[in-house]
């Protein structure tokens, strides 16, 4: 929605007005937030645990210590989480299994996070992932002609096979020498398969690459509760403040006792390629 | 059925008077073209009764046999008074001269100089469009929905927009006609300026309560437009250059006094000088308007109408979006007898969309659109002076395509994927009686019988619980035939005004009406897009439904030189068609499961006090409102302030004119900001800031308020010269206030354009600051 807002202002044949402004935002009760993700890579998985703060606080959350953070299968397995085990200052709040393992496909993970007397549970389950057949780097050519960033021109493109005979949702991250890279801050990149074709032959990914650059993408399989949560999540962080669009709402979770944020368990598959001639 | 005519029986009551009576009827036309002249009063000296004309110029009078003093007046016309020697049933046809006076005023046409408080009808306002055209407009595009929004009971959400909001209505419960025809989406640019072009408006008027039964298919307010019918005395044409669009207009007589034409086109033209700046994103609308009529003789006239519009956006040659509204309506006015007038009309409407990327890979085209056809039969029985009947039968046949995406490359990642498509038969019966109890009191009573038939082809399918659009089971699928019925829903909609004189100059009126509405915009926000599309009742949907009443003071001042009214309405919305939170509303194969049906009311004061005619004419309005809503799934379940919800609104609208050449105009308009959801905190999800809600629609933008000014110069005419320029000089927000459109929130960057991931900003989006323009006119 914010995009038709941008169209609308380039419409208007004088500087778009935009300012900053400063709302009135009431302290409210805080809220938990847990975020988590299980992938089917072997590695300790994380859960972070945290509480919402004021509009304009300086600090983005404020993480929880104290909560007792486990997950449980379907297959009779318990994986016990610790607080941040490396003692790492970026790493307030964040939890992580004591052991290393790999989630399994078709498998239904279950998180339950304890904060004192509050239970918050959420499950996901871990959908199939198809394979990336290859990455291509093309020259953009608008974007040498005009670049935005100088010498940031080229292009990563992505061929897959989507499979048709089943439903499948997926999320995508890409990376410009291990940095994340979108084209807008608030950009998520996902999709469910409704409208695809089992060919996708070199859809652009997000940003342009310059010379010497790597890049990688990583897909993630994700459940419709997990592809609704980010639908739910760009519509809020892009909303245009309900006047083309919706009033901006708190996404739809899988964790229950009203906390935010989301449980997500992934199969991932990446690729890298080199820009170079 | 049996009933209904049960129903006109009673509702009858002249029916078996009036043997030894004759009939007057006629038409009554403006003497310097011939356009036919609305609501023009025409009084019988002799019995201190009358009638006025129909929306046609038609009048018909019944009257024992006797020689009469007839005067025929409007305002702006030179009132005519006639000898009638009635002996048999007599046609008379009767032109008024426009009114001249020392200068080119401003006056109202078409209605009676007390019709205020005279008039049955309230809530309704009449668009002076003459005087729309001196008022200051942004880029210099005169515009009468933007005066339309500055009514009582009438409310925007913003500047830049061309929604209004009646008495608590959402945008979309506004049934907007075009020469009868429904207009879908009725904005251009997404909404900076409206489809209607000023030059070939004859008449507007926005009823909002008290709606007679011949319209029915919308909650909150009707507004009709009739677009002229052509000089059928001399050729005539005008133009005009505003800062964004131009147009021209053309009108003449085909065959002179029997038929006449009238054409009129407008186009945008800031594409071209983009496209000469090398600016590869453009953008550009056009208008067209065309209208001829013939008069077979006095008993048969026809009209054939068409309007054409459509926005084009067009990004880089590579991606592009746009959309129109085509209608078209044939109008047969017939002459059963001296007492009997029909009017049969054929309407078609189409509204569509399509949105395009070309590109190898993700290349794709997007099309929507809703159609319909209308036959409408629309009688008029002048039983006698003291009462008349209206009724009649409308069937709408209507195609609702909500959407197609099809690959438009051999290796585009799309697939072909088509949205269920529905169709609808929309049938209403209608009665009304006018009726004059006594010289004080008129009634106004009548209903209207709207049977609505969901029907095939169409697929429905069950689920397993219709309301989870997480996760969505179908357990089956309904398969109806082309035509098959799905549901029928069946309504009555009565309809009740009442007018009591208290004095010559004032009176007091009533009026209740139920509304049903069965065609649902898809919309979640609060001004619609023109990607919305529209849904009909269905085996999913309800007929949306709302009773009003209102009660009003009218009086009129100085010898009807200043109107009052003071309206009080409460409205009460039942199965009003909103969305889930969170609801996908484009392009959503499961849309069934995101409907939430819920209350709304409405309740408000509304003042008006207007002047017609001097050299100052204008009004003020003031409206205090407030409208919540009620939404299963929304908002906890708790009602909330609607979006349109504003509690103050006051606007002045107003010209004086200084001499012949010179003419000034302004807009004010003051209103309390529109409740709006912000954040009540952040949290972090991965490194995405995200806002806290806690309750919709809990704050407020700050106040709404404008002032904007303009002066119409009309030079001197050189001798000689067959054409006549003006000029309009406006100014829009004069004292450049930043009025808030809406208010976004975003992660804030640093110098160097990097994100600070710790924090969040909210920004305001304002569109105009003071923002001046000049419009050139010219008539020939």
């Amino acid at each position: 929605m914010k995009n038709i807002i941008k169209t609308f202002a380039l419409l208007l044949l004088f500087n778009a007005c935009d300012e900053p402004i400063t709302i009135d935002s009431d302290s409210v009760e805080p809220v938990v937030i847990i975020e988590g993700l299980v992938t089917d890579q072997m590695t300790s998985h994380y859960v972070r645990v945290s509480r919402s703060v004021d509009f304009y606080d300086d600090v983005a959350v404020e993480p929880v210590l104290d909560a007792q953070v486990s997950i449980r299968d379907d297959q009779g397995n318990l994986y016990s989480f610790d607080h941040n085990p490396w003692n790492n200052a970026e790493q307030q709040g964040y939890y992580y299994s004591d052991i290393e393992f790999a989630g399994q496909v078709g498998t239904t993970y279950s998180l339950t996070v304890t904060i004192g007397e509050e239970v918050y549970r959420a499950s996901d389950r871990l959908q199939p992932i198809m394979a990336i057949d290859s990455l291509t780097v093309s020259l953009d050519e608008d974007e040498f002609d005009d670049p935005e960033d100088p010498g940031y021109y080229y292009e990563v493109l992505f061929f897959a096979r989507e499979p048709q005979d089943r439903k499948d949702f997926y999320l995508f991250k890409f990376y410009r020498n291990d940095s994340i890279l979108r084209d807008d801050e608030d950009d998520i990149y996902f999709s469910d398969d409704d409208l695809l074709a089992e060919e996708i032959n070199g859809i652009p990914t997000a940003g342009y690459y310059s010379l010497g650059d790597q890049a990688r993408v990583e897909m993630y399989s994700m459940s419709r509760q997990g592809f609704i949560y980010y639908n739910d999540l760009i519509n809020l962080l892009q909303g245009d403040g309900g006047m083309f669009g919706a009033p901006p709402v708190n996404p739809r979770t899988n964790l229950d006792n009203d906390a935010l944020g989301f449980f997500q368990v992934s199969a991932v598959v990446s690729e890298e390629i080199a820009i170079e001639f | 059925m049996k009933r209904f005519f049960l129903l006109a029986m009673i509702l009858i009551p002249g029916l078996t008077l009036g043997q030894s009576k004759f009939t007057l009827n006629g038409y009554v036309k403006d003497a310097s073209n011939g356009e036919e002249l609305i609501g023009v009063t025409v009084y019988v000296h002799e019995l201190k009764t009358g009638t006025a004309t129909n929306v046609y110029g038609f009048y018909a009078l019944s009257l024992p046999q006797g020689s009469y003093e007839i005067t025929f007046s409007s305002v702006g016309y030179q009132p005519v008074r006639k000898s009638v020697e009635l002996t048999r049933n007599m046609e008379f046809n009767v032109e008024l001269p426009v009114q001249i006076t020392e200068m080119d005023e401003i006056v109202v046409t078409g209605d009676a100089l007390d019709a205020n408080v005279t008039d049955i009808k309230m809530s309704r306002n009449e668009i002076n469009v003459k005087q729309v055209k001196r008022l200051p407009a942004l880029f210099g595009e005169p515009d009468i929905i933007k005066t339309i929004q500055m009514l009582p009971g009438v409310s925007s959400a913003g500047e830049g927009t061309s929604s209004f909001f009646v008495r608590g209505g959402s945008a979309d419960q506004n049934l907007i006609l075009i020469d009868e025809a429904p207009v879908y989406d009725p904005s251009h640019l997404f909404g900076l300026f409206s489809v209607f072009n000023a030059d070939v408006i004859k008449e507007s008027e926005l009823y909002r309560g008290g709606i007679p039964s011949r319209f029915g298919g919308r909650l909150s307010s009707i507004l009709e437009v009739r677009t002229k019918d052509g000089n059928n005395k001399k050729l005539e044409g005008s133009g005009g250059i505003g800062s964004l669009a131009s147009r021209i207009m053309l009108e003449g007589p085909i065959r002179k006094e029997k038929s006449s034409f009238i054409v009129s086109a407008r186009r945008s033209y800031v594409d071209l000088f983009l496209r000469a700046a090398g600016e590869e994103n453009t953008v550009h609308f056009y208008d067209v308007n065309a209208k001829v009529n013939w008069k077979h003789n006095n008993n048969n006239r026809f009209f054939a109408a068409i309007y054409l519009g459509r926005d084009v956006f067009d990004f880089d040659d590579t991606f592009g979006f746009d959309w129109g509204n085509a209608t078209a309506t044939f109008r047969w006015n017939h002459l059963f007898n001296d007492r009997l007038f029909s009017n049969t009309s054929i309407i078609a409407s189409n509204f569509d969309y399509a949105m395009e990327l070309d590109d190898e890979s993700q290349g794709f085209k997007w099309t929507s659109n809703i159609r319909e056809v209308t036959l409408k039969e629309d009688l008029n029985y002048f039983v006698s002076p003291s009462v008349e009947l209206n009724f009649g039968y409308h069937v709408s046949y209507r195609s609702f395509e909500p959407g197609v995406i099809e690959p438009n490359s051999d290796r585009s990642l799309f697939t072909r994927t088509e949205l269920q498509n529905e169709f609808a038969l929309d049938h209403a019966f209608y009665l009304e009686n006018q009726h004059k109890i006594s010289n004080k009191l008129t009634l106004l009573y009548g209903a209207r019988l709207s049977i609505f038939q969901s029907i095939g082809e169409s697929d429905i399918y069950l689920y397993e619980d219709p309301q989870d659009n997480v996760n969505i089971v179908r357990t089956d699928t309904l398969s109806f035939d082309n035509f098959e019925n799905i549901k029928t829903f069946v309504n009555l909609e009565p309809r009740f005004s009442a007018r009591y004189m208290l004095n010559p100059a004032s009176s007091v009126k009533f009026s209740y009406n139920r509304m049903v509405q069965n065609t649902h915009l898809i919309s979640a926000g609060t001004v619609p897009i023109p990607f919305n599309t529209w849904a009909p009742t269905s085996y999913y949907l309800e007929p949306q439904l709302a009773d009003q009443i209102a009660v009003g003071y009218f009086r009129n001042f100085k010898d009807n030189a200043f109107e009052f009214s003071a309206e009080a309405y409460y409205k009460d919305i039942n199965n009003v068609t909103d969305f889930a939170d969170n609801a996908e509303i484009f392009f959503n194969e499961d849309l069934s499961t995101e409907y939430r049906q819920g209350d709304s009311w409405s309740y408000g004061l509304e003042l008006m006090l207007q002047k017609k005619e001097g050299r100052f004419t204008g009004f003020t309005s003031y409206t205090w409102s407030r409208t919540e809503r009620d939404i299963p799934d929304v908002n906890l379940n708790e009602p909330f302030l609607a979006n349109y919800d504003r509690r103050h609104n006051f606007n002045i609208v107003g010209t004086y004119e200084l001499n012949n050449k010179w003419t000034f105009g302004a807009n004010f308009t003051y209103t309390t900001g529109r409740p709006f959801t912000l954040p009540s905190g952040k949290y972090q999800y991965e490194d995405y800031q995200v806002d806290l809600i806690t309750e919709r629609n809990a704050s407020k933008l700050p106040d709404f308020h404008r002032l904007d000014l303009s002066a119409t110069l009309i030079p001197q005419n050189k001798r000689g010269r067959k054409w006549q320029g003006s000029w309009v000089f406006s100014i829009y927000n004069a004292y450049s206030r930043k009025n808030a459109f809406t208010i976004y929130t975003q992660t804030p960057e640093d110098s160097n354009g990097e994100p600070i991931r710790n924090q969040k900003e909210a920004r305001l989006i304002y569109l105009f600051p003071i923002l001046p323009s000049v419009t050139y006119n010219v008539k020939f």
